[in-house]
């Protein structure tokens, strides 16, 4: 008992003398940091107009270590690895935070993040295909613009080898399952939800009631667009055709029972005229049955739509993008719920979403561009303890963004950090379009299977349920049970070669354990009193020390500090 | 359009001649046997009439005595058969200024009565129920003759033209072939197509049955369904060769807002004649031959068609149908302040030759309304 | 511009997801549990509060019929009226009372119903209805208020069994729907279980002793309690107790084992997924679950009202009256509040689909047990049943009378959030005195 005492004692000295040199250093950096941030225009605006509205105190930036697991998780959807966390931490350059920023957006995983983040937004589970995933990796590969992006979903182009995968977005709402019809009112309610921010569900069957801005002529305008839509089964990849939209789209109240009609028309826009054509002369280029072609018609409302909605003048198309990605790097959007903009229910921060939008609109809808700003902000930098002098229960709106919202972890955000994290494979290893050079394609193909079956794994455990949107954090009991049981998952937390179980086992000292284990799993240090607990838990039984290290490092995945992004 | 459609619609094509306003709901308007009386079974326990032979139909005194709904009407020679959904059947001289019941049978079955039919001889008369029961009675005084448990709520029955054999269509999309003197079904036609559980309920089920003039061809009508609540479905019709029980054609008539044929015919010019009703609004009639993949003629411009009468004169038609706007979840109210309900439009049209020489010689016929 | 204060201005701000104080620390302790045998909710319910519930555990059954059961083809019949309908009405066990012919079961157990024919309520929308009924439409303050079973949750706690509070069985998929619980905080929604089913994961690896389970829960707890100083407490409150939850369904995996419901009890109850849904709810009750929420789906009949209905009720008949019978039997109804009921009733006008629409005008709902006077009918429409004649009931008269019911004083009792006090059922409303005890 003595002896432990004062190994403790004497462990806890030492360690106090580390922390104490390192937050000296720490704050001397912290002193630097207006320098430190190298922030653009638009991220120094931002943070003059969240403090405008603030009303009271914000919480200070968020240690290196918690920007960096936070930035690691937002750009490449997984944790930092142990080496490149402390390489990191080595960094004196008040330009770090900047350099890191800028090395995770032109890194290859940056493309396959965001492939998963978009897919799950615009499809929201509705299952997966391998030419829409090519799809959107392509497109964040090359940064494409939202706006071109936009108009290789809305007019997806069999053609075009880098795009048509596009139409995914189109067939997975258009798709027969058993006796379930084709989705159209999904689609043209997503449509509006996804691109303009507009729920127009509700205008199917009658004016919205509780929202005076949403008219039955929005529901069917769009719909007019896309009304004739189907699903061609003459390629084995994604794709649709149109029929001739002949007349326009009646419809009727079903409170007053008005008939009415509109063309295509976007939500709030013109309405366009639906031309008659002699039978015969609809196309510019004619069909062709021996090449398999579906000709070119003079009159295609999927061109229109395409042509019409990403517009840069169309200021709805671009407020929602706009919108969207604030929340993807700030847990909540200027306007929330994200597809409910409307008079009624105005942005928090007005004057910032205009900003945004015009700053979005002037560097043509570039993602990349905008993500690097946004996470230049103090405002993304914050950290998300609470400020001084709040304690839990005071009234603090979350979207005053004083503090940091925690956000969720996607299935596949888990579960990438998770296999970083217990070291069972490198994460994001697989790549079906080929970034990763080097591997032989047996070996890829084995690991892309493996890498499939977890996320389906995961996906089961944390995903929600299709066409259910993944905005805010929603602990299940199904996930503490997939937890607690899975034999797949717990498998991860014994020692084998190369794992972290494995590595800590090999470790001389609990207090380098607990290091190690914090600093791989948590991206941060640990506290003495950690340090102190994982001592005394490994102590009481050394013949079950390996046992315990899993345990120890189960706990600290399992822990909520590790299931969100704080 | 096909010339060959364009010569049948030259010949049959419906124009309206006049609308006949039921207030409340009618479930089905008939042309009696005779041709001189329009008869109707509603939502208000009664059985009403109008003379066609004046100029503009002429409300006669109804029959009543019922209760609940009279959805189930039938006709041989002079007499009327209609039954209720409380159990009731009653046979009418329907050609008297007061009619009074010839008999009834006060619970001929345990609640809803859905269809009669009564055999070409005008020997016997069938109805099924919801109480899963097919009776058949003598027609001359409704004394019970058999009756068969069949298990399953019964929509249709119908005599076969020439043999004598019923026919029976029920809720699962089973349509069943009866001799009147076996106890088992002698046949069964599968239309199961016409049927699905969704969720906790049974939707669909075989809601028309037509012979051609020869009984050669028997035409089963429902719809497909896609969901229960508030159903949708795609309003079909099966032609079945009726000796061998194979499926001839499958036609869909409508899309799924129109969701059910009520009332299917076979002209004897060798076309269907069909009434769909659907989401409130949709409806059509459609003439069509059994082996064209579309309709030469096409009316979806009255809303929610549940029933389709040939005049015997073959020159004529009357379709029940409901008022537009029927619908809504709010208060529909009267410049009173009173809560409406909903009416039947009996639209009379007639076939276009008659309605063009009729057009000469009468050019004074106007819409009627009576209610 | 200050940013309360906006919100206070301009009121636009829906639904703020503000932050909550109250927490289940009041159920739990802040430590963790020691014997195995106490470990499913922490186990740590304080005695004094304990004792109380082990003397008055009240429970509740909500059959929610989502869609709109049809108040003329059920509750409050008018035959032979202009919108009354095909159907007969049938004599109950109750003298004088007649109900749709569509429930023969139901008509013999009346005498053991409270049925309300007065209810006149606010929406006509199934996205806004079957939140504000079930939300008791409260008078709008800018908070989401709780469905039925988290406030029960919350006020009643989840009682001695450390089963989940609010359950929930449903068709369709399961899980953790903490939407439910609006300004409560998560750990107030409801767990869904889909099908009735187990959820999955249910049973510890072999590899894995009560001992072993338990040592890495408690790492993992201290982890969390670490990581929630300074923060919020919302999220970790509710990853506390997912995993509470988690661990007590896992030690009553029996609940899920519909093989061993009996024939007879299927039978009774119906071989339909109301009737198996209403027996495993029924098991929920016994093992002591506060609040059980037994959904059935698809009785929005806008088209084809009666044939739906003839197909529809004759179910819920089966399945209603069965759990009533049983619960009577067994002398739990005296405990269990047993409600019946749908967002809205339907129109009495026909349309031309032969359906009925949406008819928050004048509508029905049924109930028995705790609390309620057996055998009554309160409140009457007119004769054609479009409008109700009596004095009209909104749902606030009802949150009031089940809150009554269950003994917690509505009049007095107030949710506290963020220093704001918030009444438990709108204030404009009284319970129905001739309902209750």
């Amino acid at each position: 008992m003595k002896c432990l005492l004062v190994f403790v004692l004497r462990d806890k000295c030492r360690y106090l003398l580390a922390w104490f040199f390192l937050s000296l250093a720490l704050s001397s950096a912290q002193l630097l940091l207006p320098a430190a941030f190298s922030q653009g225009p638009i991220a120094v605006r931002i943070d003059e107009l969240i403090h405008q509205r603030a009303d009271g105190t914000l919480s200070p930036l968020a240690s290196d270590e918690a920007f960096l697991r936070r930035i690691y998780l937002d750009l490449v959807g997984r944790i930092p690895t142990l080496a490149e966390t402390r390489e990191f931490l080595t960094r004196r350059s008040p330009q770090r935070r900047a350099q890191v920023v800028d090395a995770l957006l032109a890194s290859d995983e940056y493309p396959l993040r965001m492939a998963q983040l978009f897919d799950v937004m615009l499809n929201e589970r509705r299952g997966e295909h391998v030419e829409w995933r090519g799809f959107l990796r392509q497109a964040f590969k090359e940064n494409r613009p939202w706006d071109r992006i936009t108009r290789e979903i809305l007019n997806p182009d069999v053609t075009q080898n880098i795009s048509r995968g596009a139409a995914f977005f189109y067939t997975g709402r258009l798709k027969r399952y058993g006796q379930v019809p084709a989705d159209v009112p999904g689609l043209v309610r997503d449509i509006g939800r996804m691109f303009l921010g507009v729920d127009v569900q509700c205008a199917q069957c009658h004016d919205h009631l509780f929202i005076d801005d949403y008219a039955q002529v929005d529901y069917q305008g769009l719909l007019a667009f896309v009304g004739n839509t189907y699903i061609r089964t003459d390629h084995p990849f994604p794709a649709v055709a149109e029929k001739q939209l002949t007349e326009k789209v009646q419809f009727a109240s079903v409170f007053d029972g008005e008939q009415k009609k509109t063309g295509p028309r976007l939500p709030g826009g013109v309405e366009f005229d639906v031309p008659k054509f002699e039978p015969g002369e609809e196309f510019l280029v004619p069909p062709d049955k021996k090449k398999k072609t579906l000709g070119v018609r003079k009159f295609s409302t999927l061109r229109i739509l395409a042509a019409e909605l990403p517009r840069s003048d169309n200021r709805g198309f671009a407020r929602n993008i706009v919108n969207r990605l604030w929340w993807v790097m700030m847990g909540r959007g200027l306007v929330d719920p994200l597809d409910l903009h409307h008079p009624d229910n105005p942005p928090s921060h007005p004057e910032l979403l205009e900003t945004l939008t015009d700053a979005m609109i002037a560097h043509q809808f570039d993602i990349k561009w905008f993500l690097r700003e946004l996470a230049l902000s103090g405002t993304y930098q914050r950290s998300s303890q609470l400020p001084g002098g709040f304690s839990d229960g005071q009234i603090l709106l979350p979207q005053s963004y004083r503090v940091a919202l925690e956000r969720p972890l996607s299935a596949e955000q888990l579960l990438q950090s998770t296999l970083t994290a217990t070291g069972v494979e490198q994460s994001w290893s697989i790549d079906p379009t080929g970034a990763k050079a080097g591997q032989d394609q047996s070996t890829i193909a084995a690991k892309e299977e493996q890498q499939q079956e977890w996320i389906k794994l995961f996906q089961a455990a944390f995903a929600n349920p299709p066409k259910e949107p993944e905005i805010e954090i929603a602990p299940s009991v199904r996930a503490a049970l997939f937890l607690m049981n899975d034999t797949t998952f717990l498998g991860w937390f014994e020692s084998r070669p190369g794992n972290l179980v494995h590595r800590l086992a090999a470790l001389d000292g609990d207090r380098l354990v607990a290091e190690e284990l914090y600093l791989t799993v948590l991206t941060r240090r640990p506290s003495t009193d950690e340090i102190l607990e994982v001592h005394t838990y490994l102590a009481a039984d050394p013949a079950e020390r390996t046992k315990r290290l899993g345990y120890l490092a189960w706990a600290l995945v399992t822990s909520t500090e590790f299931c969100v992004n704080h | 359009m096909s010339e060959d459609h364009q010569r049948l619609l030259a010949k049959y094509e419906p124009k309206e001649i006049a609308v006949i306003t039921a207030q409340p709901q009618v479930a089905s308007a008939h042309f009696s046997p005779c041709g001189r009386y329009l008869c109707a079974g509603g939502y208000d326990r009664r059985v009403r009439r109008w003379d066609m032979t004046t100029d503009r139909p002429r409300e006669l005194a109804s029959l009543g005595g019922h209760d609940g709904w009279v959805e189930a009407i039938a006709f041989h020679g002079e007499t009327l058969y209609s039954a209720d959904t409380w159990g009731k059947l009653a046979a009418w001289k329907y050609t008297a200024a007061a009619p009074s019941p010839v008999w009834t049978v006060a619970q001929a079955h345990e609640g809803w009565i859905r269809q009669l039919a009564v055999s070409s001889d005008g020997q016997y008369l069938a109805s099924c129920g919801r109480d899963q029961k097919i009776q058949i009675f003598r027609a001359d005084n409704g004394e019970p003759v058999r009756q068969w448990f069949v298990g399953q709520d019964l929509f249709c029955v119908l005599f076969h033209p020439h043999t004598g054999q019923l026919v029976s269509g029920d809720l699962h999309g089973q349509v069943n072939i009866w001799e009147l003197g076996s106890e088992d079904p002698v046949r069964t036609v599968d239309a199961s197509v016409l049927f699905l559980q969704h969720r906790l309920q049974d939707v669909g089920g075989v809601r028309a049955l037509a012979f051609d003039q020869a009984g050669k061809i028997l035409t089963i009508g429902g719809t497909k369904p896609k969901n229960g609540g508030t159903v949708q479905g795609t309003p079909t019709l099966l032609v079945v060769d009726f000796e061998s029980g194979e499926l001839r054609n499958t036609l869909e008539i409508g899309g799924p807002a129109d969701c059910f044929v009520h009332m299917v015919r076979h002209h004897d010019a060798g076309f269907l004649m069909a009434v769909t009703s659907g989401t409130p609004g949709n409806g059509r009639i459609v003439f069509q031959r059994p082996a064209d993949a579309e309709p030469f003629y096409l009316n979806k411009n009255i809303p929610n068609c549940h029933s389709l009468s040939l005049h015997p004169d073959g020159n004529q038609i009357a379709v029940a149908a409901t008022n537009r706007g029927s619908n809504g979840n709010g208060r529909p109210l009267n410049a009173n302040g009173d809560y409406i309900g909903n009416y039947s439009p009996i639209h009379l049209l007639a076939f276009s030759d008659v309605a063009q020489s009729e057009q000469a010689s009468r050019p004074t016929v106007s819409k009627s309304s009576t209610s | 511009m200050a940013f309360k204060q906006e919100v206070n201005m301009t009121n636009k701000f829906r639904c703020p997801q503000q932050e909550h104080q109250i927490s289940r620390r009041r159920w739990l302790g802040t430590t963790v549990g020691t014997t195995v045998a106490s470990w499913g909710l922490g186990g740590l319910i304080q005695p004094s509060v304990a004792e109380s519930l082990r003397r008055d555990h009240k429970q509740v059954l909500f059959i929610w019929i989502d869609g709109g059961m049809s108040q003329l083809e059920s509750w409050d019949p008018k035959p032979n009226t202009e919108f009354g309908g095909p159907f007969r009405s049938i004599p109950t066990s109750l003298p004088g009372v007649y109900i749709s012919e569509l429930l023969p079961q139901t008509a013999q157990i009346m005498h053991k119903l409270a049925v309300v024919r007065s209810l006149c309520t606010q929406d006509n929308s199934h996205s806004a209805g079957v939140g504000r009924i079930q939300r008791g439409d409260p008078k709008d303050r800018g908070v989401t208020y709780p469905y039925f079973g988290s406030a029960v949750a919350n006020l009643l706690g989840p009682g001695e069994s450390a089963l989940p509070a609010y359950v929930w069985v449903k068709p369709g998929s399961g899980g953790f729907k903490h939407q439910d619980a609006g300004f409560l905080g998560p750990q107030y929604g409801a767990l869904a279980f889909g099908d009735g089913q187990a959820p999955s994961n249910l049973s510890r690896p072999e590899a894995f002793d009560a001992l072993d389970d338990q040592a890495r829960n408690r790492l993992r707890e201290a982890a969390n309690r670490r990581y929630a100083q300074n923060r919020r407490r919302k999220v970790t409150d509710a990853n506390t107790y997912v995993f509470d939850t988690a661990q007590t369904l896992m030690e009553r995996s029996d609940l899920f084992d519909q093989s061993t419901f009996t024939r007879q009890e299927l039978q009774r109850y119906g071989e339909h997924d109301l009737g198996r849904h209403m027996l495993v709810g029924r098991r929920m009750l016994e093992a002591g679950v506060r609040f059980v929420k037994v959904n059935s789906y698809g009785w929005d009949t806008h088209g084809d009202n009666f044939n739906g209905h003839a197909s529809l009720m004759p179910r819920f008949d089966q399945a209603f009256s069965a759990i009533v019978r049983d619960l009577s039997e067994r002398g739990m109804l005296e405990n269990v509040l047993v409600i019946a009921m749908s967002e809205f009733g339907r129109t009495p006008r026909i349309n031309g689909h032969i359906g009925r629409d949406h008819w928050p005008e004048a509508w029905s709902l049924a109930m028995a047990g705790c609390g309620l006077q057996s055998g009554v009918v309160a409140g009457a429409t007119n004769p054609l049943g479009t409008w109700v004649k009596s004095e009209e009931y909104d749902i606030g008269h009802m949150f009031h009378t089940w809150f009554h019911a269950l003994g917690i004083d509505a009049r007095h009792r107030e949710y506290v959030i963020n220093g704001q006090p918030l009444p438990i059922a709108h204030e404009d409303c009284h319970a129905i005195k001739e309902l209750l005890i």
